[in-house]
């Protein structure tokens, strides 16, 4: 036995020294590591959430990007356009080529809106109206609309440009001429212009991606060379990562106290805000939602200060903004920044007496999404609050695949549902159309299962006015009218909170005269400068 | 036909119909979890039309037998679907995601035999002194927390405090190793490149322990059980009374007899760790199939549901042919059972 456990030790402590004495070497050229929920999905024509855009606007291109520190957008892929009402006409840059050395032009966009039709996956709901686009040249092509839609523009920050000619060469099984579209080939590889080249890519594991030195526009020497995007990282491992100085940007799905040890720890926090809100929504068509008065008591009663410090990560910086009303700060329509909603118990209580159900006879069904463990603080704040009017509740947690099917009937539809909803495009119109549109009822979205001619007028409006000041107005007008019909309590506006190492700095997410109103585009990593 | 071919024989014939169960029954059960599989694949901002397009591609319209048949004759051209978490063939994904738990739950399983055997023997040997009350208390804690309270544990003290090993995954960012079987052992070998196959077992170690500490306190606390009962066996005595040296008599006479529920639990441990290692490949980011299933359950990935299941299933038979053959070979009245009469 001797023997044996000399031999064991001999080789463990061999193994063990041979891993020490042979540690990562050191990398000569700088290297950002972040992190993001898992999977990350490669492909243009599927890309959705919020990793999936930082890899689509790094290894892609889009016609225009969002205007830095403000609303808007300004041209990138496409030198200038125009509109008809109906047509949207752009004149390409004739300087930009693919990641395979191929010229970007007209064919390539026209392509990339078909594949992105003919998949209909992704965000390709936002091109539902677009009948057509044809190349009128080699650096022009149109887009041909069913109808007026003013966010078209806003809906071109999520049609990546493919490289036609790299996808056609490597179409894989399938039927037609088309074959698969080049789906299988595009679900591991990149094929657009941008800023960053996939070196290798896992969906579960990670995403490497190195700068790509033809960039049109240029990559500044100070960005990163190499990005590993993360996927699945545990908070606690995510916390030792930064902390030991092996990792750089944290996801924003850390637990606020989370990211407070690590701000503590000495870690920066960056933000992103502005294009989503915290909603808690009212079956309005059961008692006792489908009487005003009492959803207006509730919506009163309701302790939005409270809200805002439960999601504080310290005293400056917290997940979310005082809400003004049912439009975020900064987009169109939204109430000024001043204006915040506060909880007011005299009008909570003179809503409830006129309400047609006595408080005593109501019970109200909370529900949470068991996937998002916050929601249950603000079931039980919502709990406390309404029990000071004398209204009982019972408080429920659903999973996102059974409450999806549980809105699908009003019946079904708890009383109270609370989601987080964002503007992928940064246009109120995709934050507003699909929660408050009648037709819309008993998606996800809209658990309210509204049904009001005039915010359905409005949205209508939105989408078709041909200026901005119209649209202004338009969205003003619904926020009033959403405000004064409450099929909603605004929580409060979300806001995306990184921690993040001081390795890197990143201006698009520190500096607000550098932030871009989309979702995810912060994270450019041609516009950030690593320090060491 | 040998004693031993007939008892394969045996496990393989049974082990087949076992896994055409398996198929059947996690075919069934993944159709009837709450929530509707093309619309939570697609997304929530996708349309009702893009799901309605989705559900007809997958045939979620049809009857279950009708899409259980659709399944069997895919499956028999080794085609088990897209998975709609990863956008990717299931195969291609479990042929990624299966070495990383491969690798881990192999090594894992070798710190149970190499650890575990090891400290039951002595806590036998030395019933009642200070060693055996030191295993027993290790073992104790190994079988009490659940493996991802470890893995948390062992990284925060030894990875966070103590940077003696890594944080996380599976070699350093600096090493970049052609992918040729999927196992880093194997890849960094026929690379040709030792230090990043020593810096591949610097990082499985931490989390191959801290899924091996419940299989190795169960591993040491059934040895030592097993084993104080065989020592107070008259032939223990007998040996005793020949002069036999302590050490023959307990590695030959007392712990081979005693080894074989100690190999059933390993063997069972062992495959079981393919489908718990979840928690300790999240905490330690390892890309593992084991992740991969549980992400896919909670997206009600259809597909990938059923072919991880199914792998991990006939890992798990696999594993248990193996330890009947091996259990077959150690006692032999086993063996001789399956003669024919």
């Amino acid at each position: 036995m001797n023997k044996f456990y000399t031999t064991l030790l001999a080789a463990t402590m061999s193994a063990t020294a041979l891993g020490m004495v042979f540690p990562a070497v050191a990398i000569a050229e700088s290297v950002l590591r972040i992190d993001e929920v898992a999977v990350g999905e490669l492909d243009p024509a599927k890309a959705s959430d919020y990793a999936d855009s930082i890899l689509m606007f790094n290894v892609y291109d889009t016609l225009i990007l969002p205007q830095q520190g403000g609303p808007g957008q300004v041209p990138h892929l496409a030198k200038s356009w125009s509109s008809d009402g109906n047509s949207y006409t752009f004149e390409l840059r004739d300087d930009v080529k693919f990641q395979s050395g191929n010229p970007m032009t007209a064919e390539d966009v026209v392509f990339s809106l078909d594949r992105m039709k003919a998949l209909g996956q992704g965000l390709s709901f936002l091109f539902a109206d677009v009948q057509s686009a044809e190349a009128l040249g080699p650096n022009t092509v149109r887009f041909n609309l069913a109808q007026p839609y003013a966010p078209f523009v806003a809906s071109l920050l999520r049609l990546p440009i493919v490289d036609k000619q790299t996808v056609m060469a490597n179409l894989g099984d399938g039927e037609g001429e088309m074959k698969d579209w080049g789906q299988v080939y595009l679900s591991a590889n990149g094929a657009g212009t941008g800023a960053y080249m996939v070196n290798a890519h896992n969906p579960q594991d990670e995403t490497v991606m190195v700068k790509n030195g033809d960039y049109f526009i240029g990559v500044p020497d100070v960005a990163p060379h190499t990005v590993r995007l993360r996927y699945g990282l545990e908070a606690a491992t995510v916390r030792a990562l930064i902390a030991s100085g092996e990792h750089d940007i944290s996801s924003q799905w850390l637990p606020p106290e989370v990211l407070r040890a690590l701000a503590d720890d000495g870690a920066q926090l960056l933000t992103e805000a502005g294009t989503g809100a915290f909603y808690v929504k009212m079956n309005t068509t059961k008692a006792p939602f489908d009487d005003v008065h009492c959803r207006l008591a509730v919506t009163n009663a309701f302790d939005y200060g409270a809200a805002v410090k439960m999601i504080a990560v310290t005293d400056e910086i917290s997940q979310g903004s005082p809400s003004t009303g049912a439009v975020p700060v900064g987009m169109f329509g939204a109430n000024p920044a001043d204006q915040i909603l506060v909880r007011d118990m005299e009008a909570a209580k003179a809503h409830l007496s006129a309400c047609a159900y006595a408080p005593e006879d109501i019970n109200i069904e909370l529900s949470w999404i068991a996937e998002v463990p916050l929601e249950e603080r603000f079931a039980l704040l919502m709990q406390a609050n309404f029990a000071e009017l004398g209204i009982s509740s019972e408080i429920r947690k659903l999973p996102w695949a059974l409450f999806t099917e549980q809105v699908s009937t009003p019946e079904n539809t708890p009383d109270i549902s609370q989601l987080f909803v964002n503007a992928v495009t940064g246009d109120p119109d995709t934050l507003l159309f699909g929660q408050y549109n009648s037709a819309n009822a008993g998606t996800w979205q809209s658990p309210e299962y509204l049904k009001d001619d005039e915010v359905d007028r409005l949205l209508a409006e939105g989408r078709t006015a041909p200026t901005e000041a119209g649209r202004q107005e338009a969205y003003a007008a619904l926020n009033a009218r959403l405000m004064a019909i409450a099929p909603t309590i605004y929580g409060f506006d979300r806001q995306s909170v990184f921690a993040a190492s001081n390795r890197v700095k990143v201006p698009a997410l520190s500096d607000p005269d550098k932030a871009f109103g989309l979702d995810g585009m912060g994270f450019s990593f041609r516009l950030m400068e690593m320090t060491e | 036909m040998t004693s031993l071919v007939r008892v394969l024989l045996s496990r393989l014939l049974t082990s087949f119909i076992v896994l055409i169960g398996v198929s059947m029954l996690i075919f069934f059960i993944a159709r009837v979890i709450p929530g509707d599989p093309a619309r939570i694949a697609l997304g929530p901002n996708a349309s009702p039309e893009q799901v309605l397009v989705l559900r007809e591609a997958l045939r979620l319209d049809e009857s279950i037998i009708v899409q259980y048949g659709y399944f069997i004759a895919d499956l028999a051209r080794g085609d088990l679907g897209i998975s709609l978490y990863t956008n990717r063939p299931v195969t291609t994904d479990i042929a990624q995601f299966l070495p990383a738990t491969l690798e881990l739950v192999f090594v894992a399983g070798l710190m149970m035999i190499f650890i575990g055997l090891p400290l039951g023997i002595l806590a036998a040997r030395y019933r009642g002194r200070w060693i055996d009350h030191t295993v027993r208390l290790i073992s104790l804690l190994g079988v009490s927390a659940p493996s991802f309270v470890w893995a948390v544990i062992l990284m925060m003290t030894f990875a966070f405090i103590l940077p003696v090993f890594p944080i996380a995954g599976r070699i350093s960012d600096s090493y970049t190793i052609p992918v040729a079987s999927g196992f880093l052992f194997i890849d960094t070998l026929l690379a040709g490149n030792l230090r990043a196959f020593a810096n591949a077992g610097w990082h499985i170690i931490l989390p191959a322990f801290a899924l091996a500490l419940s299989g190795i306190g169960q591993a040491a606390r059934l040895t030592r059980a097993n084993m104080v009962e065989t020592y107070d066996k008259p032939y223990i005595e007998m040996a005793r009374s020949y002069g036999f040296p302590e050490k023959r008599i307990a590695n030959r006479y007392a712990f081979r007899p005693s080894l074989i529920p100690s190999l059933t639990i390993i063997g069972l441990d062992f495959a079981a760790m393919l489908g718990n290692a979840f928690l300790v490949e999240a905490v330690f980011a390892w890309p593992g199939l084991s992740r991969y299933g549980v992400a896919v359950i909670l997206r009600k990935d259809l597909n990938a549901i059923v072919g991880t299941v199914l792998i991990i299933s006939a890992a798990f038979l696999i594993v248990n042919i193996i330890v009947d053959v091996l259990i077959a070979i150690i006692n032999p009245r086993i063996r001789h059972s399956q003669r024919p009469k």
